[in-house]
């Protein structure tokens, strides 16, 4: 269970990206994140694995504080390093450029973390990459290289990537944005196919069919608070926020 | 006279290999000093790189040359002109794998980061290629360079394809033609340098750099 308190973050530049988020996602629970560029969604999701520092609130994953460590005196200080790696290793994230490692061929890009983070022993690392990557379709592309993938490829060697982590979570940053769109298939099949395994996701996107079909529940961030947040079929179909309906009717 | 010059051209591409490797490991081991948040350890990359680089090559060679047995060091012209060589190229070459290092993606490292990878392995398994592949181009531009600034040590007598040149010239008075012999040797050496920069980046090519940019 990740837990969510209190949450605010300012740019260097003085803009208040997030200003008081509260959100609490289920163990197996699937959560989508909508809302205006700009909104804060994928900042959200980037201080839940600290790619961004926050200026204060609490994040929490399964009761244990993450990133910082708060003094009785009520000074915070940044855990250290290491615990910061450990932390991150327990979350898995999938970026909306891919992000593989270019000079690695899939099977490698999956094999490093697991080799290197976790220390595993090198056939057990391989056999666990191999396995993943025919589960997202991609058993006979293990020695190519990201060049020679198709974007739809990609994600799905970077999903499998994130999942040789065993993470608790999964973290998803607009991941079909760069994607053609007759590849945006076969990458949303295979998040499906962890819905059913009941792995806990937060879902920043901006494909509302998908979220529909996938979320249990859908949080509506608009100027970095969450305005409105519930199952889909509610706040999709009888919105309550003046902008959220605003949103809605813009989108297609 | 023709096999005095090339054996000239052999001792600077001797030289040249030994400064560039020299050189080489000496900046890799500079360039992180770059990147350390210890301030005052990042000042003195800075002022090595400040000095070394703006000091000219033939001033450093004869500094070093009258300098060492000064320091009771004294082995000879041809250590002291490899260490003017290593001295002066690691400058270059730390400032390349700097740059090499710059050109990394932020999106390359927030993947690493995210996987939690320990220091260790993700200098090396992730850093320390991509930063080597950006600064192949400007590393081999300072290798030519190399070839060409080891001339200079033959004023502090190491004898190499420029003072060949000048013996036989003083013998023969054939200015030009020797001249012009040598300056083809330095240009099918740096051609050399040149290729097998070129051959290393089809290689890595093939080893997933197609399509990167830098």
């Amino acid at each position: 269970m990740i837990s969510v308190e209190g949450l605010h973050k300012r740019f260097p530049s003085g803009l208040e990206v997030l200003r008081g988020i509260d959100l609490t996602i289920g163990d197996g629970e699937v959560v989508s994140l909508i809302g205006r560029s700009g909104s804060g969604k994928t900042t959200l999701l980037r201080c839940i694995n600290f790619l961004e520092e926050y200026d204060s609130g609490e994040i929490r994953l399964d009761g244990t504080p993450l990133w910082y460590r708060t003094a009785t005196g009520g000074d915070r200080t940044r855990l250290p390093e290491s615990a910061i790696r450990g932390l991150r290793q327990q979350m898995g994230i999938v970026f909306q450029q891919f992000n593989l490692f270019p000079h690695m061929t899939a099977l490698e890009n999956v094999c490093l973390g697991p080799s290197f983070a976790h220390k595993r022993p090198e056939a057990e690392v391989k056999d666990l990459a191999q396995r993943l990557l025919e589960r997202v379709g991609l058993g006979g592309k293990m020695r190519s290289y990201p060049y020679q993938l198709s974007g739809g490829e990609q994600q799905r060697v970077a999903i499998a990537r994130a999942l040789a982590m065993r993470p608790k979570v999964l973290l998803l940053d607009e991941i079909t944005s760069a994607l053609d769109p007759e590849l945006v298939g076969e990458v949303l099949e295979v998040i499906r196919s962890l819905v059913l395994e009941r792995m806990m996701m937060v879902i920043v996107t901006h494909e509302l069919r998908f979220a529909r079909e996938i979320s249990h529940r859908i949080a509506y961030l608009s100027r970095g608070q969450i305005t409105e947040i519930g199952p889909p079929g509610e706040l999709l179909d009888n919105p309550q926020d003046p902008t959220l309906k605003e949103f809605l009717r813009r989108m297609p | 006279m023709l096999r005095l010059l090339l054996l000239g051209a052999c001792y600077t591409l001797g030289l040249a290999v030994a400064g560039i490797t020299c050189g080489t490991a000496l900046g890799l081991i500079l360039t992180p000093l770059g990147f350390l948040r210890l301030r005052p350890l990042r000042a003195l990359y800075h002022v090595y790189v400040f000095f070394t680089r703006g000091t000219p090559l033939l001033v450093l060679a004869l500094l070093i040359f009258y300098g060492l047995p000064v320091l009771n060091f004294s082995q000879g012209p041809y250590v002291a002109g490899t260490i003017v060589l290593t001295i002066y190229s690691s400058a270059f070459f730390a400032e390349v794998f700097r740059g090499g290092a710059l050109a990394i993606q932020r999106t390359h490292l927030e993947s690493g980061r995210s996987l939690g990878l320990p220091p260790w392995a993700f200098l090396r398994k992730i850093i320390a290629p991509l930063a080597l592949r950006y600064a192949l181009p400007p590393y081999v531009n300072v290798c030519v360079m190399m070839v060409k600034a080891s001339s200079i040590l033959s004023i502090i007598s190491v004898w190499e394809l420029t003072l060949a040149a000048r013996e036989i010239i003083e013998r023969t008075l054939l200015v030009f033609t020797v001249l012009g012999i040598a300056a083809g040797l330095y240009f099918i050496m740096c051609f050399g340098v040149d290729r097998l920069g070129r051959r290393a980046e089809r290689y890595l090519m093939q080893r997933g750099f197609v399509g990167e940019r830098a």
